[in-house]
């Protein structure tokens, strides 16, 4: 407890700067979104001060110093004000984004825990079996999987089970005849829909997971507390999951870590690829429409969710390994 | 072998389950039969049993080679024609262990010694079953308690681990689940072979921690948080949990400080005869074993080739190289110091032997040797010598003496002499590798060797030029660590201990060096002792400009060292140079031994092309590399660790340096090596007037290199003086308790 109160002040300043960079970087960069917005107008014709004025007000161009402009900004934060979005307008910023996290979190958080699991386990098993048939097959396997790009392997899915065979929907996130609702068509609707995308996740991550968690493995496996485990008699499972894979799994454990802060930002491609109402979707639209206020929230979201992931990974690996625990 | 050893050891397994004694010496089962059940029974068994000498044409046979010639009662353990190999996939199948019998009796403490490599440790883990692929045993059987170990099943092994054997792992300090708790590894053990949990089981791991002096809080610390003595105490401890009739102790001290190394060997001899296991100490440490052992066996190249009463081995060794072993070894307190070296380095054990593994080492080689050497019976034990039992003198490498007439008081000469050549008459020939392409050039015994080594000090001496006296001066020197507060005795950590940001207002410091005053002249050696935590390897790293001090000066000529700037120190090291305790760390695997020297050139003397050249091969013949031509192509790990030492050295003499800091420079090296880099570093100091500052806790090598010793404790000068008088009559409490800790060999 004590040591999760430590880490509290750090987690507090870095989310301060991610904000504040938020904050920061866009009135770094030239020009302002009205200016690009007026660039287009130009082009048909010139543009007069009403029409330069009612494009700012729309866009809400900033006014007032930079330090009053900082204050409502944090303002707007606390209160979960993030704008208007242009791309669905009238929609506020928070409303869309509010509609497709939970679509994220569901497909790419659930495909990424059971990617790590699976990976995981069969890491062990095939470094506890080394040499094995099973060792061999999913070193080789894993190192073929990991090679293929992972939006490349969902288009291949898409087609082949999706378009060729027809089992699986090839996009969106549940079938158009159904409303979203708590009832059970809805729900199987949508949990065909996440197949084909969790598989792309799945195939793509557990390769990885796999091979780290099998090298680690064979790392630990030579070290002396094994040994001596083995020595002493102890049950092989024991050994094997107490010993070995408990330790084995502490540099994945950081890896896990980073992976998890990646499920909000990091789906874009498999998103994209099938349609998916999710972040990752979303941000696209907003980058092709030029949909700042979208933007910048979903740029302050993706990154909180990877702070809060690496706070809950620290506090975790601090159960997990007694010496970092001070 | 007849048979397959699988079930036949199976059977006698089943056999021998709970009938203890009754061992069928000469039923039909061929493998099966224990041997003799008194030492009458020679051949017997014939070439299955016991008796499996590869020369049956041994003069007398009153015994068993096996074991002891007057055995009254059936071994626990014995093992015949045992041979282990590995076989790493894609290099020579190396053959580790080669046709080892041998026995160990109830409740008797039995020692296995020899240098690494040698094959000690791979025939513990066989006796034991903990061997790992690639390493397998292709023949021979390990009979433990009347079962064929070599046969029996994963499962069958693990319940068998109860009530049969334990092992102690090289030094306990990672033989502990760093994620586990104490109390959680006594859980495990207890859970699994006594059935007994909770508040039981923690009853019962009290006991047993009481056993090896632990308190019972110890069960709920993590292993980070004990020190390495009470780390292995609780090992210890564990294998004791399992109430184990062997106990297989695997270097069990090594990794500790001196003085905790006594206590816990003491440990381990009171526990032995306490709780009346038999036990079995494999050490590279003569010392260790001789002093705690019943019965000592000598290994060498994977065969046992002396076994002798420790008494006998210490007083009148018969095999060579058990001699030469012991003459590494010495009391630094005696009025004569000599250390011995083997030159060369043990065979590549991928090639089957050609007659004696020793005699390209010998100094006492004949013609016979190169016949496969027959095991001897003498007096009560074994040798593997052809030359047996022959009056063996060792030829030595360094001395150091106390002159008659002057001992005790302040005019304490010492010197250091090349090899005196005291040795058998007839062993005179100049065998042993030719000078250079083995690890101990310079010992090259006899009277060979010596023109050599003369020619040697004379190059030396042309080639490196002399440089201008200053003195290394150190006033009140400090060093303040800030640590985190442990419960654990792990003081003085390294700079870079603490965490950064967090925690900080929790820690707390320690002074790892406290008040420091010293003068080191040129040309003058200062040794520097004390245990582990005593805050000689900072002092040391401060002396090689490498650390900063909190306060106090360390000045030589016009540099300080304390207010120097980063980038100036360059300056400073072109005249301080250090030399690293570990030579497998401190070269960097891909470079050659060339391409090392030659940047240590280039950066501290601006060299380039012919010169560089030139001085490269110079420096290489310098610490004994030749021919220096082929040396610096080579890459590390195609180097001994004797020579990787010469090449660290070769290394910090490239700065041309004033003064070396030597921190261990031999402490990871084998025993028979030592004398070898201790020599070099003497004569470079007698030849080119570098001063070296000798950082150890072996006071033996101390009292060899050294004219002048500091004993440090808790970052206190707490002893100084003249070496010989320091050690012959210490003062201060602390220095005679360090004096004690030195296993005595008799």
């Amino acid at each position: 407890m004590r040591y999760a109160l430590r880490r509290l002040p750090v987690l507090v300043v870095t989310l301060w700067a991610a904000i504040t960079l938020n904050f920061v970087l866009p009135r770094m960069m030239p020009g302002t979104p009205a200016d690009a917005a007026l660039g287009k107008i130009a082009g048909q014709g010139p543009v007069t001060a009403s029409q330069r004025r009612a494009i700012e007000v729309m866009l809400g161009v900033p006014h007032g110093s930079l330090l009053s402009q900082y204050w409502q900004y944090l303002k707007a934060i606390a209160e979960g004000n993030f704008g208007i979005s242009y791309t669905y307008f009238p929609e506020p910023v928070s409303k869309v984004i509010g509609a497709a996290l939970p679509w994220t979190l569901a497909l790419v958080g659930t495909s990424t825990v059971l990617a790590f699991t699976t990976g995981a386990l069969l890491g062990v098993l095939a470094a506890w079996r080394r040499g094995s048939r099973l060792d061999s097959v999913a070193t080789v396997g894993c190192t073929f999987m990991t090679a293929f790009p992972y939006f490349w392997t969902a288009l291949l899915l898409l087609y082949a089970l999706g378009f060729v065979l027809g089992w699986f929907p090839i996009r969106g996130g549940y079938s158009s005849s159904v409303s979203p609702g708590w009832d059970w068509t809805f729900a199987a609707s949508a949990l065909r829909h996440s197949v084909l995308p969790a598989f792309t996740i799945l195939i793509s991550g557990l390769g990885g997971w796999l091979l780290g968690m099998r090298n680690n493995m064979m790392g630990v496996l030579g070290e002396d507390y094994v040994t001596f485990a083995e020595a002493n008699g102890l049950p092989a499972r024991t050994v094997a999951l107490r010993y070995a894979a408990r330790n084995a799994v502490l540099p994945s454990a950081t890896a896990f870590g980073m992976a998890l802060g990646m499920v909000v930002g990091g789906s874009l491609l498999t998103e994209v690829v099938f349609g998916y109402p999710g972040i990752g979707y979303l941000l696209y639209n907003a980058v092709v429409n030029e949909d700042y206020p979208l933007m910048q929230a979903l740029f302050l979201v993706i990154t909180v969710s990877v702070l809060l992931a690496n706070f809950v990974v620290d506090l975790l690996y601090g159960f997990l390994d007694p010496r970092v625990r001070r | 072998m007849a048979g397959t050893p699988g079930e036949l050891g199976a059977a006698g397994g089943r056999r021998g389950d709970g009938v203890g004694g009754s061992a069928p010496g000469g039923s039909g089962a061929p493998g099966v039969g224990a041997p003799g059940t008194d030492g009458t029974s020679s051949g017997s068994g014939g070439r299955d049993g016991a008796v499996a000498d590869p020369q049956p044409a041994a003069p007398v046979v009153e015994g068993e080679p096996g074991g002891h010639p007057q055995r009254t009662q059936q071994p626990l353990l014995f093992a015949s024609g045992l041979d282990v190999v590995y076989e790493p996939a894609g290099a020579p199948v190396v053959h580790a262990v080669r046709g080892v019998d041998l026995s160990i009796d109830p409740g008797e403490m039995v020692g296995l010694v020899g240098e690494s490599g040698c094959g000690k440790s791979t025939l513990g883990y066989a006796l034991t079953r903990l061997l790992r692929p690639p390493a397998r045993i292709t023949a021979g059987r390990v009979v433990f308690d009347g079962r064929d170990v070599t046969a029996l099943d994963q499962g069958r092994l693990r319940t068998m681990r109860h009530r049969g054997f334990a092992v102690v792992l090289q030094s306990g300090m990672n033989a502990l689940n760093p994620v586990r708790t104490i109390d959680g590894h006594f859980a495990d053990v207890l859970r699994t072979h006594r059935r007994v949990r909770g508040a039981a089981a923690r009853q019962v791991a009290e006991e047993l921690l009481g056993h090896v002096e632990l308190a019972p809080t110890v069960l709920d610390r993590f292993p980070h948080e004990l020190s390495g003595g009470m780390r292995q105490r609780v090992v210890i401890a564990l294998a004791l949990a399992l109430q184990p009739k062997l106990v297989v102790f695997d270097e069990p001290t090594t990794a500790l400080d001196v003085l905790v190394q006594r206590a816990v060997m003491d440990t381990i001899a009171r526990l032995q005869a306490e709780v009346g296991f038999s036990a079995l100490v494999i050490s590279h440490d003569l010392g260790l074993v001789l002093g705690t052992a019943d019965r000592a066996w000598v290994m060498y190249a994977g065969r046992i080739v002396e076994r002798r009463e420790s008494a006998a081995l210490a007083g009148a060794p018969l095999h060579p190289y058990s001699a030469a072993l012991l003459a590494c070894h010495g009391d630094p307190t005696a009025d004569n110091v000599q250390l011995g070296g083997i030159p060369g380095s043990p065979p590549d054990l991928s090639v089957p032997p050609q007659g004696c593994s020793f005699a390209p080492r010998c100094w006492m080689k004949e013609p016979v040797c190169r016949n496969d050497p027959p095991e001897r019976v003498i007096g009560t034990g074994t040798v593997a010598c052809h030359l047996a039992p022959r009056k063996l003198v060792v030829p030595r490498a360094l001395e150091a003496t106390v002159l008659a007439s002057t001992a005790g008081g302040m005019g304490v000469g010492q010197n250091s002499t090349d090899g005196t050549a005291t040795y058998d008459g007839r062993a005179a020939l100049s065998a042993g590798p030719g000078p250079g392409a083995s690890d101990g050039p310079a010992l090259s015994p006899g009277a060979a060797a010596a023109p050599d080594g003369a020619a040697w000090a004379v190059r030396r001496r042309r080639s490196l030029e002399r440089v201008e006296p200053e003195a290394l001066v150190l006033q009140d020197v400090v060093k303040q660590f800030r640590t985190a507060r442990r419960t654990g005795g792990r003081a003085g950590g390294r700079a870079d201990g603490a965490w950064p940001g967090v925690g900080r207002a929790r820690s707390s410091t320690v002074r790892a060096v406290d008040g420091v005053s010293l003068s080191l002249e040129p040309g003058h050696a200062v040794g520097l002792v004390g245990a582990s935590g005593s805050g000689k390897t900072t002092l040391g790293r401060m002396m090689a400009g490498m650390d900063r001090p909190s306060s106090g000066t360390i000045r030589l000529g016009g540099l300080r060292v304390e207010t120097m700037r980063s980038r100036d120190l360059p300056r400073y090291w072109q005249r301080v140079q250090m030399v690293f305790q570990d030579p497998y760390a401190g070269l960097n695997p891909v470079h050659t031994v060339g391409y090392a020297i030659g940047r240590a050139l280039r950066n501290h003397q601006r060299l380039r092309d012919d010169r560089l050249r030139s001085e490269l091969h110079r420096l290489l013949e310098v610490v004994g590399l030749t021919p220096s031509g082929q040396f610096s192509a080579k890459l590390p790990h195609q180097l001994s660790g004797g020579q990787r030492q010469r090449v660290v050295i070769a290394r910090a003499l490239a700065a041309k340096p004033q003064v070396l800091v030597a921190d261990e420079p031999v402490s990871m090296l084998d025993v028979s090596l030592r004398a070898g880099i201790l020599r070099l570093l003497d004569e470079l100091r007698r030849d080119t007037g570098v001063s070296l500052l000798y950082i150890t806790h072996d006071l033996l090598s101390a009292r060899l290199v050294t004219d002048h010793l500091l004993v440090l404790q808790k970052g206190r000068v707490v002893e100084s003086g003249p070496t010989a008088s320091v050690l012959r009559s210490p003062s201060h409490s602390y220095t005679k308790q360090l004096i004690e800790a030195i296993p005595v060999v008799a």
